[in-house]
């Protein structure tokens, strides 16, 4: 890929895409970036409770669950191209379904919560990518993003609505998740948890896509068409993927409600779903650690400057994210990982080929 | 007889509403492709004038006056700034003028405070007609928003603006070789379609008074309404923004506003879903 090309002005996503590998590789030299990366912030969230006050810990949980929700997004957004605007109603639904659970029937062990609440998450995807992206006609992403956002607006609005689901409130006072017999309150324990299962979320997602599949689904993002006529049922490859997120959404929604203690329709609406793509393009998409930083920086930002700056900060984030749509269209990511590692890979490299030939 | 007059012109006025909001939103997405979720903030910038207007003390129709004047111009100046590099990814211009309607919606927000604002109709009182009473104000509305409609429909059909503009829409390569501008003639249409949705919000603001998700509201339903009706040409957002205001309007007088309001929403989904065009599956502007 060269950016010399005269003639025609190449869009400036296309050049930003030529010129990062070049940078990166300058950094990046023969050692890869991303394990490292994902190493270093592993460490780093292992030992953030030990030195971080208690409050602080609290936070830091709400801010691992919402990036287990960024990761959801990224999946659909990030790597097969749908632009999912109402990613909120899988994590919003399964967080009334879980707080339903709890409230009227007295369910709150994590073995059976956790389960559901990515059961209702997965199933409540699965329907609506069966309407939206399955069918005789391919959609547009225009009608994707229109269809999932009408669908959070909706839930939004019913929920609102409904005296069972308490209305403007919500459901307030959700008992605390159990262990068996231990009741998980917020603090260190149920931040170790919740780590826990980003990771091997993470893990899962991370093996998923440096497989056939996610190669298919990387291109699903670059060039649909090529795809198609390579054989792939792109209707199908989206819809899985799209039910995977809402599963992955339907877990961390769950989570959510009982690390809150209630659930209120905000969980639903446009608002969390929007909250998730500045998540997500702020960090990067298309790389999962990506999801992660860009929400670890958008909450631990909103954390500090959210205290002296309350008014203002809402503008500051949108004129941070329309930068970094402008100049950074990789997210920020893109300062240290190249194109090239984007693109999931799978079988032995090249390079190791190479070796092993004699 | 005369519930069923005064429903009637209770959905009209709606329709109207509805109509002058997506008319801008449906000729920026049809003559430009750009899918604009700003314009929303656009539509609340322009009630915000008109408040602004009138709490120091002016005329509220010259506040309705300055608003279209004043957000047509920062449309413009936006489209030289940033929009114009989103022509050749429309996905990235979708979360681009999300961040600038957030920018701007958060600003109207901190500036007012987070309150309900209130701004009085400058022609108040009802007509009456036999035994009948009708919101002057309302009427007002779908009076401007008909003459809008046709003068809109004017300068895009008959006037030799609108040729450039249609010529840039149906072959920038050709307009460009012509010797139009189309980048200058893309910051007027823009600017247009943000003046109309400055006009909008500056025209309902005394009905829905003024806070700062006044906007959110109607960019869904402006987008369902251009989808509904088709993106490409100039009748198609307006008849989809009629049928989506007749529909809102009048699913309420049948069931719990709730449901109603959700399944305008879920009834236009469906029907893209199957027709994918729109109900004007044509391009360009009619004569």
């Amino acid at each position: 890929m060269s950016s010399t090309g005269t003639g025609t002005q190449p869009p400036p996503h296309v050049i930003e895409a030529a010129r990062s590998p070049v940078m990166a590789s300058a950094i990046a030299g023969r050692t890869k970036v991303l394990p490292i990366l994902e190493l270093a912030l592993l460490i780093a969230a292992s030992i953030a409770p030990l030195v971080l006050r208690d409050y602080i810990t609290v936070y830091a949980t709400r801010v691992l669950i919402l990036c287990l929700f960024a990761l959801s997004f990224d999946l659909v957004w990030g790597y097969a191209g749908i632009l999912s605007l109402g990613q909120s109603l899988f994590f919003g639904t399964a967080g009334y379904g879980v707080a339903l659970l709890s409230r009227d029937f007295g369910v709150a062990s994590i073995f059976a919560v956790l389960p559901a609440g990515t059961l209702i998450g997965f199933v409540a995807a699965l329907l609506l990518a069966g309407f939206l992206l399955l069918g005789r006609h391919p959609s547009s992403v225009v009608f994707v993003s229109l269809g999932t956002m009408t669908g959070a607006y909706a839930a939004d609005r019913l929920a609102r609505g409904s005296h069972y689901l308490g209305g403007q409130n919500g459901i307030p006072s959700i008992p605390p998740m159990t262990i068996g017999s231990h009741e998980l309150s917020e603090g260190p324990g149920f931040y170790y948890l919740v780590l826990a299962i980003l990771v091997l979320i993470y893990l899962l997602s991370r093996f998923l896509l440096r497989s056939q599949f996610g190669l298919a689904l990387a291109g699903l993002r670059e060039n649909e068409q090529r795809i198609a006529f390579f054989g792939y049922n792109v209707q199908h490859l989206k819809a899985i993927i799209f039910a995977i997120s809402g599963a992955i959404a339907g877990a961390s929604g769950s989570l959510y409600a009982f690390h809150e203690g209630f659930v209120w329709t905000n969980m639903l609406g446009v608002v969390m779903s929007t909250q998730v793509v500045l998540y997500v393009l702020f960090g990067g998409s298309g790389t999962l650690i990506g999801a992660v930083i860009g929400t670890a920086i958008v909450e631990g930002l909103s954390f500090w400057l959210s205290d002296n700056y309350r008014d203002i900060w809402p503008i500051i984030l949108g004129v941070l994210l329309l930068l970094v749509i402008l100049f950074r269209p990789l997210g920020l990511i893109s300062l240290v990982l190249g194109e090239r590692e984007r693109v999931g890979h799978f079988g032995p490299s090249l390079k190791e080929k190479r070796n092993a030939a004699p | 007889m005369d519930t069923l007059l005064i429903a009637t012109f209770e959905i009209l006025s709606f329709g109207a509403i509805v109509v002058l909001v997506v008319l801008g939103l449906g000729i920026i997405a049809s003559m430009m492709g750009i899918f604009n979720f700003a314009q929303g903030e656009f539509v609340l910038l322009g009630a915000y004038v008109t408040y602004l207007m009138h709490s120091v003390g002016l005329p509220v129709p010259l506040g309705m006056l300055a608003a279209p004047v004043a957000v047509g111009t920062l449309g413009f100046v936006l489209e030289k700034l940033v929009v114009r590099r989103f022509y050749a990814a429309p996905i990235v211009a979708m979360l681009g003028t999300y961040a600038l309607g957030l920018i701007i919606r958060e600003a109207v927000r901190g500036l007012t405070g987070g309150l309900y604002l209130s701004v009085p109709e400058p022609i108040s009182g009802s007509i009456t007609i036999g035994s009948l009473h009708f919101a002057a104000w309302r009427g007002v509305i779908v009076i401007i928003t008909l003459l809008v409609m046709a003068a809109s429909h004017a300068l895009l059909a008959y006037t030799s603006f609108g040729l450039r503009v249609r010529a840039s829409l149906e072959n920038p390569q050709l307009a460009r070789a012509s010797g139009i501008s189309t980048g200058m003639i893309y910051s007027v249409t823009f600017a247009f379609g943000a003046a109309l949705a400055g006009l909008a919000g500056a025209l309902i603001v005394p009905v829905f008074s003024l806070f700062a998700d006044l906007g959110i509201r109607f960019l869904i339903q402006g987008f369902v309404a251009v989808m509904v009706g088709g993106v490409g040409s100039f009748a198609g957002p307006v008849a989809g923004a009629s049928v989506i205001g007749t529909f809102s309007a009048w699913l309420p007088w049948l069931m719990s506003p709730v449901i109603a309001d959700v399944l305008v929403f879920v009834l236009a989904i469906i029907f893209i879903k199957f027709r994918p065009q729109g109900l004007v599956s044509g391009r360009g502007v009619n004569r």
